[in-house]
Formats: C-alpha cells, structure tokens, sequence
C-alpha cells in the first residue's frame, strides 16, 4: 500500500488534458445551443 | 498504472476527448453559416410551399376546367360518335344503295344494249322499207304517168268513138237517102258492080307553094298546100288558077298528109305557074 503515494506519471497528466478538452467540447456545444436558442426543434 | 491495457485506453481517450473538442470547436464555427443557409433554405422552403399551393391551386383550377373541358369534350365526343353512327349507318345503306343502283344500272345497260342491237335493226328495218317505198313511190309515179297517158288515149279515143257515132248516124242517112235515091231510079242496091269505081272527088281549095321544072325544063313540078288529109289522093287531076284565069291542070304523084305534089300537064298550060296561085278539083 506504500505504493499509493508515488509520483504522478505522463498518464496522469494526459488524463489531465483529457478532461479538459472534454470541458472545451462541452463549452463549444453549450455556445453552439445557445445560438438555437436551447430548442432542440 | 503499469498496466499497459490501462495506458492504452488513457491514451485512447485523450485521443477521443481531442477529436470531441475538435468536433466541438468545428460546429461552433460553421453552425452560424448552416444555421443561415438553413434560414434560407427554410425561406426557400416556405416561398416554394407557397408556390407548391398556388401550382397547386392553378392545378385544381385546370383540374376542374379540364374536367368540365373532358366531360364537354365526352359528351361531344359521344354526340360525335352517336353522330358518326348514324353516319356509318347512313353510309352501310347508301353502299346498299349504290349496290342497288348498280345492279340496276348493269340490267338498264345490258337492257340498252339490246334496245341498240333492236334498234339498229329496225334502222336496218326502216332502211329497206325506205328503199322499198321509194321504189314504190316510184312505181306509182309511174303508173300514174300510164294512167294519164291512158286517160288521155282514153279521152282520145271516146272522142273518135262519139265522133264516128255521129259519122255512123251521118253515113246511115246517106246510105237511107241513096238507097231511096236508087230506088226512085229503079236500081236494085244489090246488084253487082261491074268495072273500075272512080274516086268521089271532093271540093279541096288550095294554094301553090312552090314550082320548079326539071333539068331539061320539059316538065314542071307544082308543090301545093293540101294533102290526103285534105282528100287528095295520087292521080287526081287538079286546076291552077289566078283570078279566074285558067293557068294549067296538074295531076297529082306524090301525096303527104299535108302537102302533095304535082306534075304539070303541058297540054294544059295556059300561063306561068307562081307562088301563091290558087288550085282548086272543080275549077
């Protein structure tokens, strides 16, 4: 369990960027909604 | 974190989440641009909508015209039929007809025909007979032409027989008186006559019309103008006078109907004998 408090590695931080460009996705999509009005008809 | 199917899917979906953003990204640039052309598009959509019902209107409207034009045009095109029917019909009789009066335009020629063949017969019919009465005609031209040559003769000839009646009558009473007469003289009419009778000589006046001698000049011949019609006959014995002048005796040689000649007998000559002297039986 000594293990659990190692150095955060590449992957981590990839998981990083990977949030944030689902963040980025979400807000383009959300601004792109917004131009319709939120209707989806 | 060692795992090395945990590091793949880590890497898989950082590749994910980028393509999410960049899909994200890309509609948040061009949804303007589709949002207009989809605005117009709608646009487009509605105004040809409107056009799609106006079209559409404009079809019912020629629907309907056409409709009320097609159920005119059927009625018509049954009238027409019923029409032409009837024309059919009427034009299966005339073909009847024609037929017909075909038929009876072969029986009218073949009865023209032989009307020409009959007539052309009775030309030739009436030709001969023509011939025939004009030989006729002719015949009777001159039959008639006898019969009056006939009639004529005929006449003539009634003429001499009242003539010779009356002479008849006449020479009856002559012979009434002469037989009287030989009575009265105490001769019987039945007795014989013996010896030669001489001619009765009749009174017979005339005139010289020519007078020639011959070549020697011892005889003179005397034409005078009365012949046997006259009562002259040959060797009658006739006196040449002028002015009672006793000029010769002539006797008679040559005797026509009209005319006679005469021979001067010389013992007798008292004068020169000229055209125009008279002579006479009983001078």
């Amino acid at each position: 369990m000594s293990q659990q408090s190692s150095d955060p590695t590449i992957y981590d931080g990839l998981m990083f960027v990977s949030l944030g460009a689902v963040i980025v996705g979400i807000v383009f999509l959300i601004l792109a909604l917004d131009g319709y009005g939120w209707s989806a008809g | 974190m060692n795992n090395i199917v945990s590091k793949i899917l880590i890497v898989a979906n950082l590749v994910f989440s980028l393509c999410f953003m960049c899909f994200a990204g890309a509609v948040f640039t061009f949804q303007a641009g589709w949002r207009d052309k989809a605005n117009k598009t709608q646009t487009q959509l509605a105004s040809a909508n409107d056009a799609v019902k106006q079209l559409q209107g404009d079809k019912d409207l020629l629907t309907t015209n056409f409709t009320k034009n097609l159920e005119d045009q059927k009625t018509r095109a049954n009238n027409f039929e019923a029409k032409v029917n009837g024309l059919d019909q009427n034009l299966k009789q005339a073909i009847g007809n024609l037929a017909n009066a075909e038929k009876e335009r072969d029986k009218h020629l073949a009865d023209l025909l032989v009307a020409q063949k009959e007539a052309q017969a009775r030309i030739t019919e009436t030709n001969i007979a023509r011939d025939e009465i004009k030989r006729l005609r002719d015949q009777n031209n001159e039959a008639i032409t006898v019969r009056r040559g006939l009639e004529d003769k005929s006449l003539g000839l009634e003429g001499e027989i009242a003539e010779a009646e009356t002479r008849e009558v006449q020479f009856l009473k002559e012979i009434t008186h002469l037989n009287d007469l030989l009575r009265f003289n105490k001769i019987d009419p039945r007795d014989p006559i013996i010896g030669p009778v001489p001619k009765i000589i009749e009174l017979v006046k005339g005139e010289v019309v020519e007078s020639r001698k011959n070549a020697s000049r011892s005889a003179e011949h005397v034409q005078i103008s009365v012949g046997s019609d006259d009562g002259v006959f040959k060797n009658l014995k006739m006196t040449v006078y002028r002015d009672s002048n006793f000029l010769a005796t002539i006797q008679i040689t040559d005797v026509y109907p009209d005319k006679a000649v005469g021979l001067v007998i010389e013992e007798t000559r008292n004068g020169t004998i000229e055209r125009g002297d008279n002579v006479t039986t009983k001078f």
